[in-house]
């Protein structure tokens, strides 16, 4: 520990966020008098640019060689900060964040109670930043190749990107055709252009690329390695494997479609005349809107969130189905203008760009609409002796509080977007977090969209939730442009944490070599030591948990670190 | 006044935290009475940093991390589960009830489970009232520095005698 440490203490407000229940004044009298505090402000906007400033200034000027922020969590704001030290000549890592924003503020009322807390997390962060040590960050070089997994709309655009960038790039595909979703679709909303003109270009593109090279009928089953230096194998089909070294991958794997035979009132597999949004797609595009035997239908029915925004499947809105759903009375009035067309929905989301415009428009069609209620689905009934239509669709309609059946020919299910049954799988090889949908959690919803807690893991389009194409194409581009920023700045920055064995106290017991999940420890049979990879290491510190003679420790999460930090958060607790 | 029991919370940064973190963006209120330490993974809670909150005055110690299978580096809680159970043992062989001590998967999306776990050992903890045992853990920590000094001399000894 650093004994005569100069720490200075800067407590955000962050606006009202923190103010509003955390006394910040108070919580910096708190620890204004604690051992090794120089100074302790209260400030309105830590992360402002007058803020940071305020730090660096007391660094010059008073000396500072340590730095406590009690503000938002530090997974939001630790980089921020950081580069405030490093601009006033400080090593980063000198650098000890309290989360009272996040975990106090937002999630307390009691003004007295938080405050109490945000004192302690503070205290704590003091305690712990003595022991603090300027640490190197490391470099390493990047490997100018990408993997892209998933060849639908959203990877072949990230493909192409990156291509025409002059990047390397491995576009695997687990099914034989590339095209994905896409590739099933007719035309799309709500400008009705046809998806395979959207598509083809895309396709051709990339089969024309010489940088691209294109693995379809491939999957990934490893992913070894770090940002910039991942090891990636791959199988094709016939079971060959390959090791594709890259320096980013971006996880393109898409959704697939709720299966409509779990609704079962709606008797789809029953009924031959109860096609998904998918068949009718298909139909379209063979100019064949026909019944099963081949008759024209005159009515067709068109039944929205089928399995979303239902809490007994999916509980969100699927995006993309409403306005799906208004195309196909555009494709079905203009094929067999006197075809009667009804949209059975439960509310009508037409967002977006055009979205609006394309609702007005299909309603001057003279289609019908008829609203259910969430979670009671229409029932699907053959039609009796006399009735002209195929089958019954009976709704309970929600405007008019009537059950009214609906004829029908054709029965059409707007089946919704869920996870993939492989995205847990996929999850799990590429180290990506996912909802309890199964979709693939992005860094930040806002801040950070299509980067993942793995750094040089990228996701975009359908897997990390339902979205359309031009969203797709955004989050691919949003991608490629990640991983060019890495590829333009050449190598890559490694976290300074990682684990190191003191060799005087390392006993030779082995207990260590096998916890390591990265094979980062290895053993030196002569001397009779273990020694960290630190460049394979990735800082977890199971092994210093484990380890029976204290020899390996943790950069910047050290056992006297960790001690002290407990020793402050339950320093005051016994006083109040 | 009503007891107010102090938990220590040591919670894995990719999900736990995360999810603690979500609970927060999303506003739900829980217990002001944990207080968190963020460790990479739940594989690095060494069991002296549990026993060092109880002699400090926790009442209680919850670890968190990743669900099994969303190990962000692999298997960590897998490792985390294995000694927990040792732990579980030594902590009630120091007469602490085992209702102190708990270990708890949370993911990045379960703010709402984070925030109920959280209530629900506050609860448990007010009935139990304040943690008595912490006195008999002090000489423990001291006879811990001692031996702890005097295995540092002997290795001393050993590697430059």
């Amino acid at each position: 520990m650093s004994e005569d440490c100069r720490i200075g203490v800067y407590i955000c407000n962050c606006g009202t966020n923190i103010a509003k229940v955390v006394n910040a004044e108070w919580v910096s009298a708190q620890v204004s008098g604690l051992p090794n505090v120089v100074c302790a402000h209260a400030y309105k906007y830590m992360c402002s640019n007058p803020g940071q400033e305020l730090i660096t200034r007391d660094i010059r000027e008073q000396r500072l060689d340590r730095v406590v922020v009690a503000a938002s969590s530090p997974r939001m704001h630790e980089p921020t900060f950081r580069k405030a030290l490093e601009a006033a000549g400080l090593n980063p890592y000198l650098l000890e964040m309290a989360n009272i924003r996040e975990q106090c503020s937002w999630v307390h009322d009691d003004p007295r109670a938080a405050s109490a807390k945000a004192a302690d997390l503070t205290h704590a962060a003091i305690r712990r930043v003595r022991h603090h040590k300027p640490l190197e960050k490391r470099e390493a070089n990047y490997t100018p190749a990408t993997l892209v997994l998933g060849g639908g709309i959203a990877g072949l655009t990230a493909a192409v990107e990156l291509a025409e960038a002059n990047q390397q790039v491995f576009l695997v595909e687990r099914e034989t055709r590339l095209g994905g979703n896409v590739g099933r679709a007719d035309l799309t909303a709500p400008y009705l252009d046809s998806a395979r003109d959207i598509l083809t270009e895309k396709i051709s593109r990339a089969k024309d690329s010489p940088r691209i090279e294109i693995l379809t009928g491939t999957e990934l089953v490893d992913l070894q390695g770090f940002v910039g230096n991942f090891r990636a194998t791959v199988k094709s089909a016939a079971g060959d494997e390959r090791e594709l070294p890259v320096g980013a991958v971006l996880v393109c794997t898409g959704y697939q479609e709720f299966d409509a035979t779990r609704i079962e009132r709606l008797g789809y597999g029953r009924y031959p005349d109860v096609i998904t949004s998918f068949e009718l797609e298909k139909r379209l595009a063979e100019g064949r809107l026909e019944t099963d035997d081949g008759r024209v239908p005159r009515y067709v029915s068109i039944v929205h969130c089928v399995g979303s925004r239902n809490p007994r499947y999916h509980p969100y809105c699927s995006r993309v189905c409403c306005m799906t759903a208004l195309k196909y009375g555009h494709e079905i009035k203009s094929a067999l203008p006197a075809a009667t067309v009804t949209d059975i929905y439960v509310d009508m989301l037409s967002f977006g760009k055009g979205g609006e415009d394309l609702y007005r428009r299909t309603s001057e069609l003279k289609t019908m609409f008829l609203m259910y209620e969430k979670g009671d689905p229409p029932r699907v009934r053959p039609a009796e002796r006399g009735d002209d239509c195929g089958l019954l669709v009976q709704v309970n309609e929600r405007l008019s509080g009537e059950i009214i059946d609906v004829p029908a020919d054709l029965v059409v299910l707007m089946v919704g977007m869920e996870a993939r049954s492989d995205s847990d799988e996929v999850a799990r090889i590429t180290g990506i977090s996912r909802d309890p949908q199964g979709w693939f959690i992005e860094s930040h919803p806002k801040l950070a969209p299509v980067s993942t807690a793995t750094e040089g893991v990228y996701i975009a389009g359908c897997c990390q939730s339902p979205k359309d194409i031009p969203d797709s194409v955004a989050q691919a581009r949003a991608a490629a442009a990640m991983v060019l920023a890495h590829v333009a700045r050449g190598r890559i920055e490694i976290d300074a944490r990682f684990a190191e064995v003191d060799d005087d106290l390392c006993s030779g017991c082995r207990m260590c070599n096998e916890l390591c999940p990265y094979t980062a420890i290895s053993f030196d049979a002569e001397r009779r030591r273990s020694s960290v990879e630190s460049a394979l290491c990735k800082a977890c510190g199971t092994c210093v948990a484990a380890c029976p003679s204290g020899a390996l420790s943790a950069r910047h999460f050290t056992d006297d670190q960790i001690f002290d930090q407990i020793e402050g958060v339950l320093a005051w607790s016994s006083n109040r | 006044m009503e007891f107010e029991p102090v938990i220590v919370g040591f919670l894995c940064n990719w999900c736990s935290y995360t999810g603690a973190d979500l609970a927060g963006t999303a506003r739900i209120k829980h217990a002001p009475n944990l207080r968190t330490i963020r460790v990479m993974c739940s594989g690095r809670v060494d069991p002296t940093f549990v026993l060092k909150a109880f002699a400090a005055g926790a009442d209680g110690v919850l670890v968190c991390g990743c669900h099994p299978g969303d190990c962000h580096y692999i298997e960590g809680n897998y490792k985390a589960m294995r000694r927990f159970e040792l732990l579980k043992r030594m902590v009630a062989g120091y007469g602490i009830d085992e209702r102190r001590l708990r270990l708890e998967w949370v993911s990045a999306s379960e703010g709402e489970r984070f925030a109920r776990l959280v209530d629900e050992m506050t609860a448990d903890l007010r009935r139990l009232g304040p943690c008595e045992l912490a006195p008999t853990l002090v000489p423990w920590q001291s006879d811990l520095g001692t031996l702890a000094g005097e295995a540092a001399a002997a290795e001393r000894e050993v590697t430059h005698g």
